[in-house]
């Protein structure tokens, strides 16, 4: 950049800081965070995203553009560490470039340290159980059985190099009993007992896994299973106070009672995790408008990110049996099934708003 | 050009239809009309891959199986037909109301099972 244009950016930045004090907006905040992403700077945008939240908290441009800010800081540590892990390799810069990799969803490029990583210090059993990591959140958000076998696959290999590393093998146990493999689970929390007898999670987790049903070893054949289900066989450990988990669903409760009220609306259901909220004629959890609603949702999910549309919020199923809409963030899912007189513009509408209630009582 | 081409071809000229293929059941591509030629693969399997989930849960449970199946994502949407032995994929941008283009993506299914029939 000469000397020129570095002038009239300067004059530009002047200008917006100005406005900014002047006419403090959520947009004005994010004109002048703009400029100091495009100019590389991306703690000053930070700055000015995190001043703009204290005056405008629900702004979501302002989160949008702290993100991106934070990104930025991501991407320049992680060139940094980059830079240190090729002049001078040591399994902490390994451990935290992965780590800021996963942060910043680059997974093409984590794959390739843990690689290296592996490969500089095969003793250390960290790249294992990074990757286990990376793949044990993609099984739980996509349930995709390839991504579970991966998971368990790492993992148990982090647990073999590392017998006393907790982390690995609570992360496997957990992963087996959800799926099924209850005594296989069993065992991996008693080895964790064996270490710290004192480890009042180990033993909460230990009574909580002894009243679940065992459906074999046969990891393999339980991942596929949870795939084509599109659910998970066992809830995971509930958390110690239940109460405040009940507060959002008050909210869930009255938005599905108006979505069933709505015209050619037969039955309606929030999903999140293990629980489900119905209204309508649903004798259990087995029935079928609940498990394609999970298995649609999920479905469209992974289809979207594989063909680089983002994520997917809304979808719409017809077919004889009428319309299943189904709306979807992050964990939580609202869904209805109608039939032709129904408006699916007006029920995607009020399921969203049950979704979206539902985070933000949660983020609150 | 053959009529499924054709009919593909003018359904990416409306407005926001940023492409189309034809799809066999097993995830292969009968015709496409999309910017990428290497994407028409990844797309066909990963939208046989999602209509072949959807048909099997639904047909599973008793509720027949399915017509048309309408994804909306941060960044696109995408309509997926069922044309029983084939299938139509529809990817639109963002802000593209799914409802009005309806009309040309049935026109579109129409004419490819129409000519799907006198092949």
């Amino acid at each position: 950049m000469h000397l020129i244009q570095r002038m009239k950016v300067w004059k530009e930045l002047r200008r917006l800081e100005r406005r900014v004090r002047e006419e403090p907006a959520p947009n004005t905040f994010v004109d002048l965070g703009q400029v100091f992403i495009n100019l590389e700077m991306h703690d000053k945008a930070e700055q000015c995203a995190t001043d703009g939240l204290a005056l405008f908290p629900k702004s979501s441009e302002l989160r949008e553009l702290r993100e991106c800010a934070r990104r930025g800081l991501r991407q320049r540590r992680a060139a940094a560490l980059r830079a240190r892990v090729t002049r001078s390799p040591n399994q902490k810069d390994y451990r935290d470039l992965a780590q800021l990799l996963i942060e910043i969803g680059d997974s093409a490029s984590l794959h390739a340290v843990c690689q290296e990583w592996s490969l500089r210090f095969p003793a250390d059993a960290g790249c294992w159980l990074v990757l286990g990591q990376t793949k044990l959140v993609n099984f739980y958000r996509d349930l995709a059985a390839r991504e579970g076998h991966e998971a368990a696959r790492c993992l148990q290999r982090a647990v073999r190099m590392q017998p006393a590393d907790p982390q690995a093998r609570r992360l496997l146990g957990e992963l087996m009993y959800r799926i099924g493999a209850v005594a296989a689970a069993q065992r991996q929390f008693r080895e964790l007992q064996a270490l710290n007898a004192e480890d009042r999670e180990v033993a909460a987790l230990l009574r909580h896994v002894a009243s679940l049903s065992d459906h074999g070893d046969d990891l393999a054949g339980l991942f596929a299973d949870v795939e084509t289900h599109g659910s998970l066989r066992h809830p995971p450990m509930a958390p110690t106070s239940p109460s405040g988990d009940e507060r959002p669903l008050a909210g869930v409760r009255d938005g599905l009672a108006q979505v069933a009220e709505l015209p050619g609306v037969t039955k309606a259901a929030f999903i999140r995790g293990a629980k489900a909220l119905v209204k309508g004629a649903i004798r259990d959890g087995k029935d079928s408008f609940l498990r394609a609603s999970r298995v649609v949702a999920r479905a469209a999910h992974r289809f979207a990110r594989k063909v680089d549309i983002g994520s997917a919020s809304k979808t719409i199923v017809e077919g004889p049996f009428g319309r299943i809409c189904v709306c979807a963030y992050g964990d939580a899912l609202a869904a209805a099934l109608c039939d032709a007189r129904a408006d699916a513009t007006q029920v995607m509408a009020e399921l969203q708003e049950i979704v979206a209630g539902a985070l933000a009582v949660t983020e609150e | 050009m053959s009529r499924i081409h054709e009919a593909l071809t003018d359904l990416r000229a409306v407005s926001g239809v940023k492409g189309a293929a034809v799809l066999t059941q097993d995830g292969l591509v009968a015709a496409a009309s999309l910017d990428n030629a290497d994407s028409a693969e990844t797309l066909a399997g990963i939208a046989s891959w999602l209509l072949m989930t959807t048909v099997k849960i639904l047909r599973d449970g008793g509720m027949g199986g399915m017509h048309r199946l309408v994804v909306q994502a941060t960044h696109g949407k995408a309509v997926l037909i069922d044309l029983q032995e084939s299938c139509l994929v529809v990817m639109l941008d963002q802000f593209t109301d799914v409802d009005q283009a309806a009309a040309e993506i049935d026109e579109a299914a129409l004419r490819i099972r129409r000519a799907s029939r006198v092949r």
